[in-house]
C-alpha cells in the first residue's frame, strides 16, 4: 500500500512538473510603449500653450511700446519646462531666443542680444530653420555693431569692416542650413 | 505425621502405601476435570491458585513430551505466514487465509518493479524541468510602437520652413501655428484612444 501512495505521489509529482512546463515563461515586452516624449501629450501641449501666451503677452507690450516689458514677457519663454527631448522645445526657444534678440538691438543692448544668440547657438544639438533664422539675427546684430562702429568716425573704420564680415558670415550660415534643410525637405517629399 | 487434606500441598507427604483419603479422591476427580478441560482449550475462568499453578506445571510437563500439536490448518497457516514474512509480504494473521507459496514467490518481482517505474518517473520529471528551464531572452532593442506622424512630439521645420529676414522676429505668429497644429495631433490622439476603448 504504501509503494502505491509513493508511486502516484511521484506520477502526480511528475505531470505537475511537465504541465507546469507548459506554461511558456511570459517572454520580457518585444515591444514598448511610446515613451511620453514621443507622443504629443498633455505635459508638452502646456508648455505650448504657456509660450503663446508670453509671446501674446509680449506682444501686447510691444504694441503699448513697453519694450522691457516685452523683454520680459519673452525671457519667461525660456525658462519654461517642456517634456524631456521634445524638440519643440528647441525650435520655441529658439525663435524667442531670435524675438529676444531683437527687442534687444531695439533698445541698443546689443551685447547682451548678441550674448542671446551666442547661448542660443551653443545650445543648439540639430540644425533647423529657427537656427538659420538667429544666424539671420546674429548678422542683424553685426550691423548693428557696424553702424554704431560707423558713428565712432575714424578711429571705428576698422571695427565696422569686421563686423560687417561678421554679419555676411551670418547670413551666409543661414543661407547655408535654409539650403540644406531645404533640399531634405525635397528629398523626403 | 499430621494430615490436611484441605491443604495438600503443605501437609506433609502420605505413606506410598496409605490409602487416599476420601477427600483426596474427590480433590483429584475435580483436578482431573480442569486437566481436561485444559486440554480441551476450556480451561475455567476460576479456579484457586494452588489448582492453576498445577495446570501450568502439568500443561509444561505435557509441552516437555512433545504431546501438544496443533490443528493442521493453524499449522499451515503458520507456516505459511512465515513465509510469506520472509519474502517481505504481510502477515496474514488477521484473515486466517493461505496464500499457496508458489503464487507469493510470484510476486516478488513487484516490489522491485514499483521501485524501477517510481525512480524513472522521477528521472523524467528532473530532466522535464531542467531541460524545459525558461530561457531568458535579451532584447538589445525593443521595438517602439508605430505611432501616426501626427502623434509624435517632433520638430517643426517642416511646418514652418524657411523663415524669412523680415519674419525674423515674428515669433508670436509662428508659435500660434505650431500650437495650433500639436493640437490637432493630440486631440486627434486622445479621441483614437477613446474610440478604441484603450487608454489614450
Amino acid at each position: 500500500m504504501k509503494t502505491w501512495l509513493m508511486l502516484i505521489s511521484i506520477t502526480v509529482l511528475g505531470i505537475s512538473a511537465c504541465s507546469t512546463g507548459d506554461r511558456e515563461p511570459s517572454p520580457p515586452p518585444a515591444t514598448k510603449t511610446a515613451e511620453p516624449t514621443d507622443v504629443i501629450d498633455e505635459e508638452l501641449m502646456v508648455s505650448l500653450a504657456q509660450a503663446k501666451n508670453f509671446h501674446r503677452k509680449a506682444k501686447v507690450y510691444m504694441s503699448d511700446g513697453n519694450l522691457a516689458a516685452a523683454t520680459a514677457s519673452v525671457r519667461q519663454i525660456l525658462s519654461l519646462r517642456f517634456p524631456k527631448g521634445a524638440p519643440e522645445a528647441d525650435d520655441v526657444r529658439l525663435d524667442a531666443r531670435a524675438l529676444l534678440a531683437k527687442l534687444l538691438v531695439s533698445q541698443n543692448q546689443l551685447e547682451e542680444a548678441m550674448r542671446t544668440v551666442d547661448e542660443g547657438l551653443a545650445q543648439n544639438t540639430r540644425e533647423s530653420f529657427f537656427v538659420a533664422n538667429l544666424y539671420t539675427v546674429q548678422g542683424e546684430i553685426h550691423e548693428a555693431r557696424a553702424a554704431v562702429a560707423e558713428g565712432e568716425g575714424e578711429p571705428g573704420k576698422a571695427k565696422v569692416a569686421e563686423e560687417r564680415r561678421a554679419a555676411i558670415a551670418s547670413y551666409d550660415r543661414s543661407i547655408q542650413i535654409n539650403e540644406k534643410l531645404q533640399k531634405q525637405l525635397v528629398d523626403e517629399k | 505425621m499430621p494430615s490436611n487434606d484441605d491443604d495438600f500441598l503443605t501437609a506433609g507427604i502420605p505413606e506410598p502405601d496409605a490409602e487416599a483419603t476420601p477427600s483426596e479422591r474427590m480433590h483429584a476427580r475435580t483436578f482431573a476435570d480442569i486437566i481436561d478441560k485444559t486440554l480441551t482449550n476450556k480451561t475455567p475462568a476460576a479456579m484457586s491458585a494452588d489448582d492453576r499453578a498445577l495446570v501450568e506445571v502439568a500443561t509444561v510437563i505435557r509441552a516437555s513430551h512433545g504431546q501438544m500439536e496443533l490443528a493442521p490448518a493453524k499449522q499451515r497457516s503458520i507456516v505459511e505466514d512465515a513465509l510469506r514474512q520472509a519474502i517481505g509480504g504481510a502477515a496474514a494473521n488477521t484473515s486466517g487465509a493461505v496464500t499457496p507459496i508458489g503464487k507469493a514467490r510470484s510476486k516478488r518481482w513487484v516490489p522491485w518493479a514499483m521501485t524501477a517505474m517510481t525512480t524513472t518517473i522521477a528521472a523524467a520529471a528532473v530532466l522535464v524541468l531542467w531541460l524545459r528551464a525558461p530561457r531568458t531572452q535579451y532584447i538589445d532593442k525593443p521595438e517602439v510602437a508605430k505611432l501616426p506622424e501626427t502623434w509624435r512630439s517632433r520638430p517643426v521645420d517642416p511646418l514652418i520652413g524657411p523663415i524669412a529676414r523680415e519674419s525674423a522676429g515674428d515669433a508670436s505668429s509662428r508659435i500660434d501655428y505650431i500650437f495650433a497644429d500639436r493640437l490637432d495631433g493630440y486631440r486627434d490622439r486622445r479621441l483614437s484612444g477613446r474610440a478604441r476603448g484603450g487608454k489614450p
